[in-house]
């Protein structure tokens, strides 16, 4: 991938968007619905790669961010009654601005302390959702991106349109996060994580560097929220649960955290292990409380495999070992 | 006057609620240096245990003692059979600094999952075994029951046999020399290996016994799924932090602390702001006094 020309890349984005079209309308909806989950996803540990992988924090009140958006997303349709686009990109642009603020304070912990933290936000902030009666208390907010235009013919289904939205702005966010680790922010934050004291003697300012990788990240997660929001239809407290959270760093960790290439695989693997458990369970015929409880079970061990054998991710570990045989 | 005495009574049990989870924490930071996000799951594991000998012995506080005992082999096994190789396996690369956090989150994961198979997501009930109807004094009556009175001495207890073990004996002496210069420990001949599964069982006991006690603080009725956990964990945390993470001194007197900051602030400010309270004294804490009220060294921040 590194030695692709933008030109190049651009033309694997739109080739990508033109077979996602096509692969719309010939599954059924409940693999579309699942896909749309799985762009959600993709943007959501998008955000983590970039905040853990990259510039070295562990964040585990994701999930709060993606609240922000979706709340954002959410009460700018409502009250004014905007377009998604400019609902999307205002979500964007207030979990961004979350983002800084807590980028700024978390530049200033280190590891155990920022995730101490992060998960003490994550915990209390659904609740203070609750307190506002412009956030709609318990109940949330509704979030409609309304029907699809007629022009897509009378067989294009809701579900559909809301694959489309998602699929074409996760290709977006994708396209432009892979820019950014290629510019110059991209390699200091590496730089960083390689020896943060070498970084900040070559120049690096290391609080600034961190505080807008918090911020770029939170964005991402602005969005993963807004899109989110608009698949189950609703904002409220409990769409952004703590478990929400620790999913998707479970994505982040199995997708490898420290390169994007693997970002598909953890979202995926988030959306498919629901039904892997449930078929694993009717076959072998298990109670209620296994069954429910069999999704949980399997993430948490996948993460801990994944953090124990392939601390990389697999597509480093693919990599590391292709140049391994190179080298002999 | 009586509304100041409730407040303080209130904060004060919670409080030492809150001192156990942070010494719960504290334990395991010393001994290993690293944060146990598992810790609450460990608490809930043992309450459960202590739930199923409720039944059988039908006294609560054999089933406290069974809880604890519970809590401290549970733990001593995950160290030595997860920890270690955890440890081992991911002491360097790109992701060394954040492999024990996601590991002890994946445990949380598991140890949950495990519960629910075996408990169902149903509240159960650990019927207190005193009274929560509070003393009175002439008219007044308080806030603060026999139930309450009793968590305040289990509580003291405990940190009195802790700080026993710590001062006064060889056991204690070995587990302070490791977790202050591990490398030298070994030198001087204690087993550091051994020492860091106890520093493990003991914090799994405390956690046990905070986990247990908080049931009784309120109606003793629990689930898995009870917010009291993972906000327990989050009070132990702050509690930890404000008393420097690395003190069992300070954990104690972060969690009363916080216990009593927190039960003011509800009293005298606003009820709602029951999440924002504890958050903001952490926040305070770790930009104005990182090393903790009580620590002395440096080394919170990056």
């Amino acid at each position: 991938m590194h030695k692709l020309s933008n030109k190049k890349r651009l033309f694997i984005f739109i080739l990508l968007g033109v077979a996602i079209y096509f692969l719309s309308g010939a599954v059924d909806e409940l693999r579309v619905y699942q896909g749309a989950t799985v762009a959600v996803y993709v943007v959501g540990i998008a955000s983590i790669i970039l905040l853990t992988g990259y510039s070295g924090q562990v964040s585990l009140g994701q999930g709060a961010l993606l609240g922000v958006g979706g709340y954002a997303a959410a009460l700018l349709r409502i009250q004014f009654n905007a377009p998604i686009w400019i609902c999307f990109a205002v979500a964007i642009l207030t979990a961004a601005l979350a983002g800084a603020f807590l980028g700024l304070a978390a530049a200033r912990l280190s590891g155990p302390y920022l995730a101490g933290t992060t998960l003490a936000l994550a915990v209390g902030l659904p609740s203070i959702a609750n307190q506002f009666e412009l956030l709609g208390g318990e109940q949330g907010l509704l979030f409609d991106v309304g029907f699809p235009p007629l022009s897509f013919g009378e067989d294009f289904t809701q579900y559909k349109w809301f694959f489309w939205i998602a699929s074409l702005a996760t290709l977006i966010a994708i396209f432009w996060l892979q820019n950014v680790m290629r510019s110059r922010y991209g390699r200091s934050w590496k730089a960083v994580r390689g020896n943060d004291v070498a970084a900040e003697l070559a120049g690096i300012n290391l609080t600034r560097n961190k505080t807008l990788a918090f911020t770029l990240s939170a964005g991402l997660a602005g969005l993963s929220g807004a899109l989110l929001a608009m698949t189950i239809g609703t904002v409220s407290p409990s769409a952004f649960p703590l478990a929400l959270s620790f999913s998707l760093l479970t994505g982040a960790v199995i997708a490898g955290v420290t390169t994007l290439g693997g970002v598909m695989i953890g979202a995926v693997t988030l959306v498919a292990i629901p039904d892997i458990a449930g078929a694993v369970a009717s076959r072998f015929g298990s109670s209620e409380a296994v069954t429910s409880n069999l999704p949980g079970l399997l993430v948490s061990t996948l993460l801990i495999l994944t953090v124990l054998f392939v601390p990389n991710g697999p597509v480093e570990q693919l990599h590391a070992r292709r140049e391994h045989r190179a080298n002999k | 006057m009586i509304q100041i005495l409730n407040t303080t009574l209130i904060g004060l049990t919670s409080g030492a609620i809150y001192s156990l989870m942070a010494m719960s924490i504290v334990l395991v930071w010393r001994s290993t240096r690293v944060i146990n996000f598992a810790q609450a799951g460990l608490a809930l594991a043992s309450t459960y245990i202590g739930y199923e000998a409720v039944q059988l012995f039908d006294n609560y506080w054999i089933a406290l003692i069974c809880a604890m005992l519970a809590g401290a082999a549970i733990s001593a096994f995950i160290e030595i059979t997860f920890m270690r190789i955890l440890l081992k396996h991911t002491s360097s690369g790109p992701i060394a600094g954040v492999a024990p956090i996601i590991a002890t989150l994946g445990l949380l994961g598991i140890i949950k999952a495990l519960i629910t198979m075996n408990w169902g997501g149903q509240d159960v009930v650990i019927t207190p075994p005193l009274s929560n109807t509070g003393f009175s004094i002439g008219s007044d009556t308080l806030v603060f029951s026999p139930m309450k009175l009793a968590i305040i001495v289990s509580v003291a207890l405990l940190v009195i046999i802790f700080s026993l073990i710590f001062q006064k004996t060889n056991i204690g002496l070995a587990l302070r020399a490791s977790a202050y210069a591990p490398e030298i420990a070994r030198l001087a001949g204690v087993r550091v290996d051994l020492v860091r599964t106890l520093g493990w069982a003991l914090s799994g006991a405390s956690g046990a016994v905070a986990g247990l006690l908080l049931t009784s603080y309120g109606t003793g009725a629990f689930s898995p799924e009870s917010a009291e956990f993972s906000l327990l964990f989050i009070s132990g945390f702050i509690a930890a932090v404000v008393g420097g993470l690395d003190s069992l001194v300070g954990a104690v007197i972060g969690g009363i602390f916080l216990g009593l900051v927190t039960a003011f602030v509800l009293m005298y400010i606003s009820s709602s702001l029951f999440f924002i309270a504890p958050f903001v004294i952490l926040l305070l804490v770790l930009f104005i006094r990182p090393q903790g009220i009580i620590g002395v060294k440096a080394g919170r921040r990056a």
